[in-house]
């Protein structure tokens, strides 16, 4: 079966620094990628040449047999990839419910937009996504009075609002609780199989949890991919993390 | 059960929204019972004009994001094709045998030049008023929303491309009447109703376009196509990644807000009976930031009273002997202290105290409540 995502030989560097090198790596349908890799390795940079915020100098990226590498971010994600970002984005001046409903882009052009929703069709669609992330008592209040980890939880609402094929997480557990981050666990697992999901984390005991596959990054490359057990064996990623006390400190 | 709460609250939400719009409009309507005085109806209907010039600034900065200080320039070439057309029906008395406009004749212009052609009509000008406006604002967007262009640097062009435009008008006298703009009009006329500046008819007609305006315009918040656009003005990148196309969304919101500036600017030249190089000039494109700023951006209604409330007191103040000199201090100190204690301007404070009413009255509801209770339990 030929990849679902496949990253070849992808380069870009930013005023001469090399950030991803000839970077190869390839994603199966319904999968769940955990994308690790010490600071600077440039996991968030491949994401970014995924979703189109950044354009490689190099290299091709091809999902579902489309190449992405040439396409506008708006015309990426009518293919069907969806990003959250490390720093949490939402809108907040508007209410939790208005996020989650621009969030589902199920019409994309500005006249398709123009009808008046005056019968709520899809409130139980919003309130059902609400129930999802744990903020159904917040759907009317503005998301700048969230909390940082309910706004992470907010940005993953929407993400699955949007029902993108692929969806990119960039360390959607950074600020929350334990718990929290045990929720956020369960959740990915109900949505993998169903999505194809490509995570950067930290959290190891995350990784662990969720991650059928596991991709080591280091300096722009990938250093080695497979199961938590083999790659925390693998000589080269124990000389990666070298100094920062072993792969499960990173 | 719970499938209909959420409808009924969305109406109920929907009703509380257009309250404030519908009374706002009723005592709009109702001014003329109260105020017996042409003149003085005349001046309101002046200053309902520029709220709307101001409701569709609000449109654009405080929903879509997009600060155009060139908002004049819509204004204007409504205003100028509203004249274009009332004065070619003017009865000529100094003029050619053509019916020529006289400052043609004046300028030595034998034949009405082709783009005053299509004047003749009624129709086709006011169509114009409001198309016009809304293509070349479509066509700027296009260059700037496709091009990724964001804040200060819109206000920029936008000011900029406004003051190419007046400069136009000014220098090319023959086709524009110049620096004296086009004056001596005749009376728009519809239906067989004459619109007399001073006239009632007019006074209602404007009054209309306020309701239909602030409908439109509320509408368009309301839709999804409404929501987007805030969305955009909040993350304009994040909703890159959903799949819109954001410079489509900006080039609509900023056309939509064009083609009612554009209404009001025809309307403008029906209350004013000319029409003038100052109505898109700088200085007036600036006091509708300052009126929309100060009534509350994010409000339809607050932009529309800020507007008729500042304009208003411009009037009054630089009428009267004592702030003859001083009122543009007066107004800029008024706008400084808006920016700096209501960021939300009146409409926001309106919130603030709605709410604060609303709160004190639950907690005396609960304080009843509880008084009850104690009482129950003392028993």
């Amino acid at each position: 079966m030929s990849p679902h995502l496949d990253l070849r030989d992808v380069s870009v560097s930013f005023n001469g620094f090399k950030a991803l090198n000839a970077l190869n790596m390839s994603v199966r349908k319904g999968e769940l990628r955990c994308l690790i890799g010490p600071n600077g390795a440039g996991k968030t940079t491949a994401l970014d040449i995924i979703c189109g915020k950044v354009k490689p100098s190099a290299g091709t990226v091809s999902f579902d047999g489309t190449a992405l590498q040439d396409l506008e971010e708006y015309e990426i994600a009518r293919a069907g990839v969806g990003r959250k970002f490390q720093v949490p984005s939402v809108f907040r001046e508007l209410s939790v419910s208005e996020n989650l409903d621009v969030a589902r882009a199920r019409r994309t052009s500005v006249l398709g937009n123009l009808r008046w929703n005056i019968g709520n069709s899809g409130r139980e669609d919003i309130e059902r996504l609400a129930e999802l992330v744990g903020l159904t008592e917040q759907l009317d209040r503005p998301a700048a009075y969230l909390s940082h980890g309910q706004t992470q939880w907010l940005e993953i609402g929407m993400l699955v609002a949007q029902d993108a094929e692929l969806i990119l997480m960039d360390e959607p557990t950074a600020g929350m609780t334990a718990q929290e981050t045990r929720k956020t666990a369960e959740l990915f697992a109900r949505l993998k199989g169903k999505h194809t999901l490509i995570v950067v984390e930290h959290d190891m005991g995350f990784v662990k949890a969720i991650g059928d596959i596991i991709s080591v990054m280091h300096m722009g490359q990938m250093l080695a991919e497979g199961t938590a057990a083999e790659v925390e064996a693998h000589p080269e990623v124990r000389r990666a993390y070298l100094g920062s006390g072993g792969i499960s400190h990173a | 059960m719970p499938s209909n709460a959420p409808h009924s609250s969305g109406l109920q939400r929907l009703i509380a929204q257009l309250a404030p719009l519908l009374i706002v409009c009723a005592i709009v309507f109702a001014l003329p019972v109260l105020l017996n005085n042409d003149f003085l109806l005349n001046k309101v209907a002046r200053y309902l004009v520029l709220g709307i010039l101001t409701i569709s600034l609000g449109l654009s900065w405080g929903f879509g994001g997009i600060l155009n200080l060139g908002q004049a320039m819509s204004f204007g070439l409504g205003s100028y094709a509203m004249a274009m057309a009332l004065k070619l029906k003017t009865v000529p008395v100094h003029t050619g045998a053509s019916g020529l406009p006289d400052f043609m004749v004046w300028n030595n212009v034998q034949h009405l030049p082709w783009f005053w052609e299509p004047f003749r009509s009624l129709t086709f000008a006011i169509a114009a008023g409001l198309i016009v406006p809304a293509l070349v604002a479509a066509a700027l967007g296009w260059f700037m929303f496709r091009g990724r262009v964001t804040g200060v640097y819109v206000s920029i062009i936008t000011l900029a491309t406004m003051v190419v435009i007046n400069l136009v008008i000014i220098d090319q006298q023959s086709y524009t009447g110049g620096f004296n703009g086009i004056t001596d009009l005749a009376q728009l006329e519809i239906f067989g109703v004459a619109f007399d500046a001073y006239g009632r008819a007019t006074y209602y007609l404007v009054a209309s376009c306020v309701l239909l305006s602030l409908l439109v315009a509320f509408a368009f918040t309301r839709t999804k196509a409404g929501l987007i656009v805030q969305a955009i003005r909040d993350h304009e990148s994040r909703v890159r990644y959903f799949g819109y196309d954001v410079a489509l969304y900006q080039i609509f919101v900023f056309a939509l807000s064009a083609a009612i500036a554009g209404l009001a600017g025809m309307l403008y030249t029906v209350v004013m009976e000319f029409a003038s190089p100052t109505f898109l000039g700088v200085q007036l494109s600036l006091s509708v930031v300052v009126w929309c700023a100060v009534g509350g951006r994010q409000s339809l209604v607050g932009a529309f009273l800020g507007a008729v409330l500042v304009a208003g007191m411009q009037g009054a103040l630089s009428e009267s002997a004592a702030f003859l000199e001083t009122w543009t201090l007066v107004m800029g100190a008024l706008f400084v202290l808006v920016v700096l204690f209501l960021p939300k301007g009146l409409a926001g404070l309106a919130q603030v105290v709605w709410r604060w009413i609303v709160q004190r009255r639950q907690a005396a509801g609960r304080g009843v409540a509880q008084g009850v209770g104690q009482t129950e339990g003392s028993t």
